[in-house]
């Protein structure tokens, strides 16, 4: 007599297969609990007040820097755990920047990246480092942000004095191209500690290349009139001028001089927070021929040129702030991923001892001394038929620059 | 003792407490609210009772934050004691200011104005000279120990904020009973009619914009010391001078506890509405959102309590 099989499998297969079935079902919980926790970063950026439309450009670098690592498998280190942003907004206020390293402290955040102001990051940064978590500036000029002895600021970008000295030798390269012609200059400065910060610099270091400076003009923040500053200028009628102020200042003031027709031989800016696509493309005929040194990506870079056209397909502009956010979040990554840990002491260690190659810009390895990356440089730029080249460093340069520009006729 | 006059004692007892149980971010908070609760009040001593509006009480914030921070860095003097040289120095420019304007006949508008001129003129000096280290602003070294006004533990902060509101609340009460208080009132009410009384109605001017001036120095001090670093824009901007006025028009000028009840309803707001927008998803990239909010609840309070916060305390009161 033979035994009818009711089941196509032998019992000892489908015990085999029940057990395992079982054994796994039971296990999933394990599995899930096996599941890293989110690493959480705080993003504190002024995406209110009068810089908002720069917090909130650096706020999108921040996040796309974000999504992209949780898509790319998070922290491979830590089982791929993905970073959760936390949104901050300080207002442009010192006290609410410091509200929110507060708020983010008690939601376990593991570092943060802030604040665009100086100001700003001053204060958050020395509340952050009560607490001993690592502040990443992403954008902030002030040099006091990385001289306090803090151990816990990071500075991946470099900062006005760096900024400064390149620009300085970029000049010195232009000007001795064109003969030495340019022999004078005018500053205009935004009165915070950015503008006065940078004017200081330029006003001793100015003469060293042959550049006597007639006059310094600071103005307040927001100044939404620039006609009686450009008639002065006119009236000094220097060769350069120079200028270092916040976006809509910035903007507006080129705007009045190229209205006035102030004939000079160049508008040269140091970290010109006006000079980008934004104001290229929709001022073009005010733009042509401006420079500025700048913080600025690498043209030359692929990954760059990248997430420029994934950007600019949002409709968005690839500003700064953006790249260097999104930069800023990569170095976090990468320190997360050698600390492979979120603990404080860990983080703050692979930071110190980070060499990360930020591929988005012309940097070298980074090195931090005193929580400076001395690998950060700018670039000098220049707008050129609505667009933004660069023209030095010669290596990362996509044009020639046009010095002197052409007068108004 | 009705249960209305219990209130003021459960509060204090509720906010001794709260850092004890609350967590540090809202140990912060608190700190806020005292302490725009006090330069609030230092508006209210002038604008509330003596009734001289003013819109650039920051003249006095900025002096005192920057006194102190000098003497501090500059001539190494110790911020518990140069925080009473602060005081003073708030208090000899209110002194300057009051005589100045008051002599000249400057009452209502024109006296806000003035105040305003005042204050951007020493936001533009703090910007040009070399001793305020101009637009480079002033940090103060970290050095986290209680001897040098610093603390490791922001609980500290939060106490000392809410010791000053107190003894800004005890000014004010005091003003609401003694006789200085009574005559501020009279000037406010009617000035001619204060004089023909014989009050001397500049002396007393003169007097409630002094110690306006000494209590919102004392809030300069404290807020360099909180925030180690100041700069001409976050020491005499006219936002902070409009802050000290906001909160107490919301509160109700010219009340004991208006400041505190204005400084409470518009610090809740902000975070709220600054909360909603980072946690609620939809909302996450709303930015203006909270500003909206904020705008939209302070024409709604101005609209339907002109008198301010206190008024809803006092209706509370009758029906009891």
């Amino acid at each position: 007599m033979t035994q009818q099989r009711l089941l196509p499998v032998s019992r000892r297969a489908f015990l085999a297969g029940g057990t395992a079935l079982a054994s796994g079902v039971l296990a999933s919980p394990a599995i899930l609990r096996a599941e890293p926790a989110a690493v959480k970063v705080g993003l504190i950026h002024p995406v209110t007040g009068f810089v908002a439309y720069n917090g909130q450009q650096s706020r999108l670098g921040a996040t796309m820097a974000i999504d992209d690592l949780n898509k790319a498998g998070g922290i491979k280190s830590m089982g791929g755990a993905r970073l959760d942003p936390l949104l901050g907004d300080s207002q442009s206020k010192v006290e609410v920047g410091v509200s929110e390293v507060e708020k983010m402290n008690e939601q376990g955040v593991a570092a943060y990246i802030g604040c665009f102001q100086s100001p700003v990051g001053i204060a958050a940064s020395q509340a952050a480092a009560k607490y001993n978590t690592p502040f990443l500036i992403d954008v902030g000029a002030s040099d006091l942000l990385v001289t306090r002895g803090l151990k816990n600021v990071f500075r991946l970008k470099p900062g006005f004095g760096v900024c400064v000295d390149q620009g300085m030798a970029a000049l010195d390269a232009l000007n001795k191209g064109a003969n030495s012609m340019a022999k004078s200059a005018v500053i205009v400065h935004e009165s915070g500690e950015f503008g006065t910060g940078t004017s200081k610099l330029l006003s001793s270091k100015l003469p060293s290349i042959g550049i006597q400076v007639k006059e310094v003009i600071s103005h307040d923040n927001p100044t939404r009139n620039f006609d009686n500053i450009a008639l002065r200028i006119r009236s000094l009628a220097p060769d350069l001028v120079m200028m270092s102020n916040y976006q809509n200042e910035y903007v507006l003031l080129a705007r009045t001089l190229y209205q006035q027709k102030v004939n000079l031989a160049g508008f040269y800016s140091f970290l010109g927070g006006g000079f980008n696509y934004k104001f290229v493309k929709e001022m073009p005929d005010v733009s042509q021929y401006m420079m500025d040194t700048n913080h600025w990506f690498n043209p030359k870079s692929e990954k760059a040129q990248a997430l420029k056209k994934r950007v600019e397909a949002t409709k968005a502009l690839f500003t700064y702030e953006l790249y260097l956010s999104y930069s800023v979040v990569m170095l976090l990554a990468d320190a997360l991923e050698h600390a492979a840990s979120a603990d404080k002491e860990k983080l703050l260690a692979a930071l110190s001892a980070s060499t990360f190659k930020a591929e988005l810009m012309p940097y070298g390895p980074t090195k931090f001394v005193n929580g400076q990356n001395q690998g950060g440089r700018a670039a000098t730029l220049q707008s050129l038929k609505g667009d933004i080249e660069v023209i030095a460093p010669a290596e990362f340069a996509s044009a020639k620059a046009v010095f002197p520009r052409p007068k108004f006729t | 003792m009705t249960r209305q006059d219990l209130l003021p004692g459960l509060a204090l007892v509720a906010a001794i407490a709260l850092p004890l149980v609350a967590p540090g971010y809202l140990v912060d908070v608190g700190m806020l609210v005292f302490f725009l609760a006090f330069i609030g009040q230092s508006w209210n001593i002038s604008g509330g009772f003596a009734g001289q509006t003013s819109f650039g009480h920051a003249v006095f914030f900025g002096t005192g934050a920057y006194t102190s921070t000098i003497l501090q860095i500059t001539f190494g003097w110790n911020p518990w004691l140069a925080w009473p040289a602060a005081m003073l120095a708030g208090a000899i420019v209110g002194w300057i200011i009051a005589v100045l304007s008051f002599r000249a006949g400057l009452r209502g508008s024109y006296f806000a104005l003035i105040t305003l001129a005042f204050a951007e003129a020493f936001r533009i000096l703090a910007n040009s000279l070399p001793f305020t280290h101009g637009g480079l602003g002033m940090l103060i070294k970290a050095d986290p120990r209680p001897a040098n006004f610093q603390f490791r533990d922001p609980i500290w902060f939060y106490y000392l904020a809410l010791g000053l509101c107190i003894v800004s609340l005890l000014i004010a009460w005091q003003l609401t009973r003694g006789r200085f208080g009574a005559r501020l009132v009279a000037v406010r009410e009617n000035e001619d009619a204060a004089r023909a009384l014989g009050i001397d109605v500049f002396a007393e001017k003169v007097k409630a914009l002094s110690l306006s001036g000494a209590i919102a120095a004392a809030g300069g001090t404290f807020y360099a010391q909180k925030y180690l670093y100041i700069d001409p824009n976050i020491a005499f901007g006219v936002d902070k001078s409009i802050e000290m006025l906001l909160v107490t028009m919301v509160g109700g000028a010219g009340t004991i506890f208006g400041p505190l009840l204005g400084a409470f309803a518009l610090t809740g707001i902000n975070e709220a509405t600054r909360a909603l927008a980072s946690v609620v998803p939809a909302l996450k990239n709303v930015q203006p959102l909270s500003l909206i909010v904020y705008g939209v609840m302070l024409i709604l309070i101005v609209g339907r309590l002109p008198d301010g916060l206190t008024v809803l305390f006092r209706r509370i009161r009758r029906h009891a």
